[in-house]
């Protein structure tokens, strides 16, 4: 992440200082074109700069660079600039802080409503994104809260358990493989408080694992703490978690679909196995930060990662799904393993999508216990 | 002399025991050496042919370039502060009489014992106290890791100008003011040249602490890649593992040539220059 | 304004010089950094953790109380994790200085022309980066990596049972030992080195054999050098984050990683935070006050 080219960005505003000047100037002359010109005027003052965009490792100029090239094509003055988030609640604190000031950035759909409510984001105006209309109903409306569109989807995928065949003979279709006795360090976690509650919540026949009471989360709490040994670590980078799998550290990953199609890629005998509880899924959603200076250059960025074209990229080069439901990958394999041809795949009962989950804050804290313990 | 501490063979078994613990020590780059020009993505045994392909990738790699540069730029911004700082308060501990030396030095040295960690959060949470990360220029995030480095760096540029500003014979420095010169004149054409080694020596320690540490940058960077931060988040990506394997031996291999010609410069500097 | 005369037995008179470079104006600025940069942000950390500041997203009244002091003390996961990071750390800094002693007894005392090279070779690597050093066994110590792969080329070890090396708390102590040794050397050298060689040769006249005058003489006057290198170590250890991160695993979750999620990783929790890293400060603080009378700087201040 070379600091942007901040010379461009003071030159930029001196140009646009002069031509804000002339045409301020015009416009006085002109009269009756004052209103087009301060339309003009202010598309032009208003938005200048590289676009900062907050996102997940991966998706910036360290692979993801394809998904915005369109974007980068149209306005090569306003190149995106990445800063990493390692994941939603690092990004709540950068943005909090103010370590980062981001135009936009990329939590997941679980995440929406906390974000929306918050007050650190605005809605965004559909109209302005041409591909919005190929975008999956299903997700689109989980984007949205209270009727406004918060969040707009990007990839989507799933989160479950993958697993070697040749040294892993599952009990059974379930959870339960993630806390097998026989699998002793051989077994990765997710670094994710709520994900690992849910697992286990799902695992119980939790009815909501994403709202449990006290006395439900103990039981996790104490259940996790209690399997903690049969696993080898807790992963929070997925490169590391596939290097780790592809080199026989760990059998059994609690890991997503492109985890699965990266590990078939280099020849292991690996299974991703979809439980009988009904793995939980996950969306991707843009969402816009209340004050950027950079609202329409946003808008376009993510008009062009919603574009047919980004889709199939990263259904061909992540093995992600994406929310353009033309999208479709090169590969049939792909496509019939990770059901990316289904739209419904996401929503129940075929699986549990992230939701809210108002008492996140707790959840989180007793994962850090959990992990402590 | 010897054989009161050591018998013969007591010497010859803890000469065993220093070498094998060298080896110990460096053994470890030396493999990162021959692995930076393994033909292999995975750093594995057996190995697989000779190749420069991962330097001419690091090389190339503008980001990782971007992470040094901004290295460099905190580690010869905060040395200089903390040289500076550092002569001063040298000057103050050594040649001037005060009472509270004792808890004033102290204090100047009190940063050694603070673990990075609970440094770089308090830092932080200063920033955002006072409103100083509302600018995420570059020079200001820049400035955000200067200010902790300088703070990490004084110990060090005090524990080596000190010793050598007692040393530095204080009647050369009276023979000045006799002659009529502020302390400011002598200290520049009198004490600073005899000190010259010693704030080399204390520019380069400041140096090469800053430009490896992490800790503390990684709270108050935002968005500002150094290298040790590049480095951590190439560490946690495999992908990236035989190109900053490349690279950790081109740092380390300059870093050791460095400092051991500092310290040598040093030596014969200081028995130049004589005044004892 | 100061009138310095550093002199000590000067005869002549002595015109005071312009006193431009006063105490106060050298002091002046040092202390000003660290008070500003040093000890008032140890002061907000103070302030976070008993809810006088906090971060605006968090929920809730605000204002002084010592809720999450008295969470944090009486709950036992975190001093639990405090504890077994104590261990771990004791652990390191106590192997650490028993390698190193008898390198800067062999550097110090056994009479070997090129000392200072050889100290100079012993702490090189301590100066180079941390993080390269780390990535170094992180590369060695892996399933497949060169130790694994030696072992099985060699038969000791089956390739479907390798020595799980990695991720355990073994790796964090080993890698931990390997950064610090060459800088521990250093006090325990300085110590011996400033030993007076007149009192071994006394207590050899006076019949005693060279383990003898060891025990009795070397090592009890060499005490601040040890306990010096001990604290170089102990300290920093007990606040690692990077190593356990990168070589640790689930088993090597330490007091320090705890810390950094409540900062960075998982959900902004500053409150919670600020009162783990100051509980470690506390510590840290005591610890160095405790063993400074043993430690006898050696005359860095002079009176």
């Amino acid at each position: 992440m070379t600091e942007g080219p901040d010379l461009t960005e003071r030159e930029l505003s001196r140009n646009d200082l002069l031509k804000l000047a002339a045409a301020a100037g015009g416009a006085a002359l002109l009269g009756t074109r004052a209103g087009a010109a301060g339309a003009a005027l202010s598309r032009l003052g208003a938005e200048s700069g590289r676009l900062q965009v907050l996102d997940w490792v991966g998706y910036g100029n360290d692979g993801g660079q394809a998904m915005s090239a369109q974007y980068v094509k149209r306005y090569p003055k306003n190149k995106p600039q990445f800063t990493v988030m390692a994941n939603e609640a690092d990004a709540l604190g950068k943005i909090t802080s103010h370590a980062v000031n981001p135009d936009l950035f990329r939590p997941y759909v679980g995440w929406v409503k906390y974000f929306a409510k918050s007050g650190l984001v605005q809605p965004w105006d559909p109209k302005l994104i041409s591909n919005f209309k190929n975008l999956n109903p299903f997700m689109v409306k989980a984007g949205q809260y209270k009727g406004k569109q918060y969040g707009i989807p990007a990839d989507w995928g799933f989160d479950s358990i993958l697993y070697r065949t040749d040294k892993v003979h599952p009990k059974a279709d379930s959870f339960s493989l993630l806390f097998d006795d026989r699998y002793k360090g051989k077994i990765t976690w997710y670094d994710d408080g709520v994900e690992m509650f849910c697992v286990v919540g799902y695992l119980f026949g939790v009815k909501n694992p994403y709202n449990q009471t006290d006395a439900q989360l103990k039981r996790a709490k104490e259940f996790l703490i209690s399997k903690k040994h049969l696993v080898r670590n807790i992963w929070t980078s997925e490169a590391t978690m596939n290097t780790d799998f592809a080199s026989g550290n760990v059998w059994i990953a609690y890991a997503w679909p492109a985890d699965y199609w990266t590990m078939k890629g280099k020849g292991l005998k690996v299974r991703y196995m979809l439980p009988k509880e009904r793995p939980i899924a996950w969306v991707g959603m843009f969402m816009l930060l209340k004050n950027t200076p950079r609202y329409h250059l946003a808008h376009a960025y993510v008009d062009a990662w919603s574009s047919t074209k980004s889709g199939k990229w990263l259904e061909d080069n992540y093995g992600y799904g994406h929310a353009n439901t033309k999208a479709r990958p090169s590969s049939s394999d792909l496509l019939r393993a990770l059901r990316l041809g289904n739209p419904r795949a996401v929503t129940e009962p075929n699986a549990h999508l992230d939701r809210d989950t108002p008492r996140r804050e707790l959840y989180l804290k007793l994962w850090e216990e959990v992990k402590a313990s | 002399m010897t054989d009161v501490a050591l018998s013969r063979s007591g010497a010859r078994l803890l000469r065993g025991f220093f070498l094998l613990v060298v080896l110990f020590l460096y053994a470890p780059i030396v493999i990162l050496l021959i692995f930076s020009f393994n033909n292999n993505n995975i750093p594995a045994f057996p190995l697989k042919g000779f190749t420069l392909h991962w330097y001419h990738q690091f090389l190339t790699n503008p980001e990782l370039q971007g992470a040094l540069e901004n290295s460099a730029s905190v580690a010869a911004l905060s040395s200089l502060g903390a040289v500076a700082l550092g002569v001063l308060a040298s000057i103050a501990l050594v040649r001037r009489r005060f009472r509270g030396k004792a808890p004033v030095s102290a204090f100047l040295l009190s940063p050694l014992v603070i673990p990075y960690l609970v440094f770089g959060i308090s830092l932080l949470l200063l920033f955002q106290a006072v409103g100083f990360p509302h600018a995420v220029g570059h020079w200001q995030t820049l400035l955000r890791v200067v200010i902790g480095h300088v703070v990490i760096s004084l110990p060090y540029t005090i524990l080596v100008l000190m010793p050598r500003l007692q040393q530095i014979d204080v009647s050369l420095e009276e023979a000045a003011y006799d002659l009529g010169a502020s302390h400011l004149r002598t200290f520049r054409s009198i004490t600073l040249p005899l000190l010259l080694p010693a704030v080399v020596s204390a520019y380069l320690i400041a140096f090469t602490t800053s430009f490896d540490e992490y800790a503390v940058a990684s709270f108050v960077k935002g968005t500002l890649q150094t290298f040790p931060i590049y480095l951590y988040a190439a560490l946690r990506d495999p992908y990236q593992l035989p190109q900053v394997i490349s690279v950790a031996v081109v740092v380390i291999t300059i870093s050791l040539i460095v400092v051991i010609a500092a310290e040598v410069g040093r030596r014969v500097a200081e028995r130049r220059l004589g005044a004892l | 304004m100061e009138v310095t005369s550093p002199a000590e037995g000067a005869p002549r008179k002595r015109i005071a010089p312009s006193a431009d470079l006063t105490t106060p104006s050298l002091l002046g600025l040092p202390l000003a950094w660290l008070v500003v940069f040093f000890l008032v942000p140890i002061g907000i950390v103070a302030a976070y953790s008993v809810d006088v500041l906090h971060l605006p997203i968090t929920l809730g009244p605000h204002g002084f109380t010592l809720q999450a002091w008295h969470d944090f003390l009486h709950g036992s996961t975190y001093l639990g994790l405090f504890w077994k990071s104590v261990k771990l750390s004791l652990i390191v800094s106590a192997v650490v200085v028993l390698f190193a002693y008898p390198l800067a007894y062999y550097l110090a005392l056994s009479g070997t022309k090129r000392k200072y090279v050889l100290l100079l070779l012993l702490i090189a690597p301590f100066l180079t980066s941390y993080l390269l050093r780390v990535l170094a066994w992180k590369v060695l110590l892996g399933d497949e990596g060169p130790i694994n792969s030696f072992l099985f080329s060699t038969g000791l070890r089956s390739p479907d049972h390798p020595l799980t090396l990695i991720d355990t708390r073994f790796a964090v102590m080993l890698v931990l030992g390997y950064i610090w040794l060459p800088f521990v050397a250093l006090p325990i050298f300085v110590s011996l080195e400033s030993l007076d060689r007149r009192l071994l040769e006394a207590a050899s006249d006076l019949g005693a054999g060279r383990l003898q005058a060891f025990w009795r003489v070397t090592l009890p006057l060499s005490a601040p050098g040890v306990f010096a290198a001990f604290l170089f170590v102990f300290i920093p250890t007990l606040g690692e984050f990077v190593t356990p991160s990168l070589v640790g695993g689930t088993s090597g979750y330490m007091y320090g990683n705890a810390i950094v999620s409540k900062f960075q990783t998982g959900f902004p929790d500053w409150k919670g935070g600020s009162v783990l890293a100051l509980f470690l400060l506390g510590v840290v603080g005591l610890l160095t006050v405790v063993f400074a009378r043993f430690l006898q700087p050696k005359q860095v201040v002079t009176e």
